[in-house]
């Protein structure tokens, strides 16, 4: 029994066995890309869709969305007015295509700011614990008020504007950011490294900027995400209860909340923008969805 | 071989499944077979195929992802062709599965004797009342003290040694022909493992099965098997008895493993054992098809003929099958 | 047990305090002058005065606070500036279309929301997954009083199956009730289904993969026995959580769906309340909604130890 370069009774070679499933389908870059993530291919282009038609709304074969024309009022959608107009004559097409910016300003505006300061609120009362227990408080307290209904209450201190709007809906979305990425830091805190920076010596800033924001971004960024379309539904529905931007300005809610008393004749004023806000709230939430999958896929579990 | 039919005889098993980055060909084209009684070790490092093999026995796989081919034959019947109510009605019965994860294979929110009576109540149609004084029954057979408190208890409330006799008492409260037991001791303090394998060697003759004993580890293997299969890859490199495969281990990766257990037996050689103790490199990825041995990647007699053509799995001695181009042929055999 | 239930009931207690700080400032940290604000363009000086003092604007915040902490407390939730009724009768008078509407919608989402959840987590990846969760995606994206109007429109416009609008009390039968009700709640409903639904496919997937529904399935145990008995009893505590959570969006979404269908519940009193700038009942309304959500998950809390013994502490 020595090892030597040929075998002792020749070569028998295994016999060969063929696969149970089918193989994988050879894909690009890009296609690989869409086939894992459809969900942020579709959302993301539909979004920059949108954004596109807000930026370009000028070029886009509209006229001035607030002139009114009270001669050719509530006309059906035709070749002249795609369509058609509302009550005071003037063209619900315009009026749609600007009302986007409204929505996506809100939509933007709401997540980006209430993310950054959720974010700067988690941090600290992750990592102070006197601040924790009263902040915390304090943001279980804003959670138990339905946010419609806190929008509701400070809008009807306020006066009517976009401004107002996003702070109203950032005030309500603060303090989920917050709790989440208080959770996140606290977890963080016991991992074994950072630990190992804390007994380092490494200051506090440091560590957050290091070994914590890095970790929250993910979470805070599908989280944004899923607030900018719920804004852009609650600036909608605020603006058609009458609370929410001021009616001169062409919102989708605005426009809903204008169509309202003639829905059962002319179904059409409330229709168009109803289709696009959906349409445009689905995308982010397609968008988000998406990311959250990508991004953390433990988290893809949950809600 | 035994000319007398085996109790399960599986041919040519393909376990394979779709992932988005590929095929992973978990299980290559396994055949053994376990006879009625006997005792039946499966080794190899984790991600061998040991724990899907297991698996693809009582059709555990999820079916897409997974798919399963080949034969799997349990008293002459194809368990691969089965209807899933027929397969129900085996799973728990004739066949029994132990899980390695005691602390997790407990449904956390079920009582003890509701997991245990399901099984009776399943397959041999007792009322509630009667599944829990089996429950009660069956606690005792395994040594569990305060049977008729502790069947009314939440898996949370035992210690993982227990939770492991549940398992036992579940697994066995049918009287199954076959026990599939994968890395049963693996997650237990030491002490521990020792009653649990006495428990199963006790019950074992008990209850008259055989069992299909997965483990990584050598010395449970070398007290409670009559056999053993090792795995490499997904694949069956070397099947023969305990005293054929410790004493004679014919296949590279065997002797590696061997190698790294303490001194047993005599048959190798001092220089081999030496480089043997520790086995060069990494399992080759399952996602791509594999050309040639498995084991070429870091076995230290490979050769081209190795890296182009896959061994055989051949009889080199009585009872003892190796899939290795260079194994020796004993001159008995011959 | 009893002692978890006492700790939870007093954990509420500090929520309700800062619930009811911040609904009282926000009258003081408005920007502007409320007063004015309320009281309209068109008002007078003499107007905004009167108002300033009717809402104790001219006195001290904490003295102002307590006196008005101690009002409530005793169920006094201030007049409406409107009407000159106490707000707490306007409110209760409006009680009963309003838990009408969220009780049905409730009872539509879980059954349809939770068989909806399981199926799709069992049948992963296949088209039956894809269909719940292109419904879930767009219960998500969908406002509302869209859906209500598209309901109205067909159901109701269109065939003439349910009335357009309108409530028609419990007392008078309960025909009228439910045909009155029921476009409202399935338009409330979407968003709910889509929530509890997705809630309850993730965490049944996950549940799904745990070591012990293996065992389950090692066992014999059927399809169904491992999904509604081994499986569904572990999502329970997710799924129960959701719907806590959930409530502020349906009591959000019940202002909105009372408009739509002109029922004359609390959301109808706020809504018309904003137009008329009636901070009192817009406060009261908020305090009440505010309380019932408190209470809500708060039995939700109390849920837990029934669906999962390792939870007693």
């Amino acid at each position: 029994m020595s090892t030597t370069t040929l075998p002792p009774d020749g070569f028998n070679a295994a016999p060969k066995l063929a696969d149970v499933l089918p193989p994988r389908k050879e894909r690009g870059r890009i296609g690989m890309f869409i086939y894992r993530h459809p969900t942020i291919a579709v959302g993301g282009f539909m979004v920059s869709l949108f954004v596109l038609m807000a930026i370009f709304a000028p070029l886009l074969w509209t006229v001035d969305p607030t002139a009114l024309a009270p001669a050719r009022r509530t006309r059906p959608p035709s070749a002249q007015w795609w369509f058609g107009t509302d009550m005071l004559g003037r063209d619900v097409y315009s009026r749609v295509v600007y009302g986007a910016r409204i929505s996506l300003i809100v939509g933007f505006a709401t997540a980006i700011i209430s993310a950054v300061i959720g974010l700067t609120i988690g941090l600290i009362s992750g990592f102070i614990r006197a601040v924790d227990a009263v902040v915390m408080r304090v943001m279980d307290g804003l959670m138990s008020i339905p946010s419609i209904l806190l929008a509701i209450a400070m809008m009807a201190l306020t006066r009517a504007s976009v401004e107002n709007v996003i702070i109203a809906l950032v005030i309500a979305d603060v303090p989920r950011v917050a709790r989440l990425v208080r959770g996140v830091v606290l977890t963080l805190r016991e991992q074994p490294y950072v630990e190992a920076a804390v007994a380092a010596g490494t200051r506090t800033p440091m560590i957050i900027w290091k070994h914590i924001l890095p970790n929250t971004l993910a979470p805070v960024t599908v989280q944004a995400t899923f607030f900018c379309a719920s804004a852009m539904i609650s600036e909608a529905t605020l603006s058609f209860i009458g609370a929410g931007t001021p009616p001169i300005i062409p919102s989708w809610g605005n426009i809903m909340a204008e169509g309202r008393a003639l829905w059962q004749v002319k179904p059409y004023i409330v229709f168009f923008p109803a289709i696009f806000l959906s349409i445009t709230v689905l995308s982010v939430n397609l968008l988000g969805d998406g990311l959250r999958d990508a991004l953390d896929p433990r988290m893809a579990k949950r809600i | 071989m035994s000319s007398s039919s085996p109790l399960l005889d599986i041919q040519n098993l393909q376990t394979h499944f779709g992932t988005i980055d590929g095929v992973v060909r978990a299980v290559e084209g396994v055949s053994f077979h376990i006879n009625a009684g006997e005792t039946l070790g499966v080794v190899g490092e984790s991600g061998c195929g040991k724990s899907v093999t297991a698996m693809s026995i009582l059709r555990l796989i999820q079916q897409p992802p997974g798919r399963i081919a080949g034969k799997i034959l349990f008293k002459g019947t194809n368990l691969l062709e089965l209807s899933e109510p027929e397969m129900q009605s085996i799973r728990g019965k004739d066949i029994s599965m132990i899980f390695q994860e005691p602390m997790t294979s407990l449904n956390p929110v079920l009582t003890v004797g509701r997991q245990i009576g399901e099984t009776v109540m399943l397959h041999e149609g007792l009322s509630a009342k009667d599944a829990e004084q089996r429950a009660i029954e069956m606690l005792t057979l395994v040594g569990i003290p305060a049977p008729a408190r502790r069947v009314r208890e939440y898996p949370h409330q035992l210690s993982g040694g227990m939770r492991q006799r549940v398992m036992i008492a579940m697994a066995l409260a049918c009287s199954p022909q076959l026990l599939v037991a994968d890395e049963p001791t693996t997650a237990l303090d030491v002490t521990i493992q020792a009653q649990i394998l006495e428990l199963m060697r006790d019950l074992k003759t008990r209850v008259g099965a055989a069992i299909m004993l997965i483990t990584h580890d050598l010395g449970v293997v070398a007290e409670m098997c009559q056999r053993v299969v090792v795995m490499y890859a997904g694949r069956k490199v070397e099947e023969g008895s305990v005293e054929e495969i410790f004493l004679n281990p014919l296949h590279p990766y065997t002797q590696g493993l061997m190698g790294s257990m303490p001194k047993l037996g005599s048959s190798l050689h001092e220089s081999g054992r030496s480089k043997l103790t520790e086995i060069q490199g990494v399992v080759p990825s399952l996602r791509k098809p594999i050309i040639g041995c498995a084991f070429a990647s870091r076995c230290p007699k490979v050769t081209d003929a190795c890296r182009q053509m896959a061994p055989a799995i051949e009889e080199k001695a009585p009872n003892h099958l190796v899939a290795c181009h260079y194994a020796p042929r004993a001159a008995a055999a011959a | 047990m009893f002692a978890y239930t006492v700790r939870r009931v007093i954990a509420t207690i500090p929520v309700m305090g800062v619930v009811a700080l911040f609904v009282f400032s926000l009258l003081y940290l408005a920007p502007g002058d409320p007063a004015a604000i309320i009281a309209g363009d068109q008002a007078t000086p003499e107007d905004v005065e009167r108002i300033r003092a009717s809402l104790g604007l001219d006195r001290p915040f904490l003295v102002r606070f307590l006196e008005w902490l101690f009002r409530v407390l005793q169920g006094d939730l201030g007049v409406s500036i409107f009407t000159n009724l106490p707000v707490a009768h306007m409110i209760k008078q409006r009680l009963e279309p309003t838990f009408s509407l969220m009780a049905l919608t409730l009872a539509i989402a879980l059954t349809f929301a939770i068989p909806m959840g399981v199926l799709a987590a069992w049948k992963q990846g296949t088209w039956i997954d894809r269909l719940v969760m292109v419904f879930a995606v767009l219960g998500f994206s969908v406002p509302v009083f869209v859906v209500g109007y598209l309901l109205a429109y067909t159901f109701a416009l269109q065939l003439d199956w349910f009335p357009v609008q309108g409530y028609t009390p419990i007392a008078n039968g309960l025909g009228g009730w439910l045909s009155n009700l029921m476009l409202p709640a399935v338009a409330l409903g979407g968003v709910f289904i889509a929530l509890i639904a997705r809630i309850t496919r993730a965490t049944m997937l996950e549940v799904l993969s745990q070591d012990y529904v293996r065992t389950a399935k090692a066992k014999g145990v059927g399809q169904r026995a491992i999904l509604f008995v081994h499986a569904l009893k572990n999502a329970a505590v997710p799924i129960i959580t959701i719907i806590g959570l959930g409530f502020a969006g349906l009591i959000g979404g019940a202002v909105v769906t009372e408009s739509v269908f002109a029922i004359p519940g609390v959301g109808r009193l706020v809504v018309d309340a904003i137009l008329r700038r009636d901070y009192p009942v817009i406060q009261g309304v908020v305090l009440m909604f505010s309380f019932v959500y408190v209470i809500v998950n708060l039995i939700v809390d109390l849920l837990y130890t029934v669906f999962d013994p390792r939870i007693r502490y």
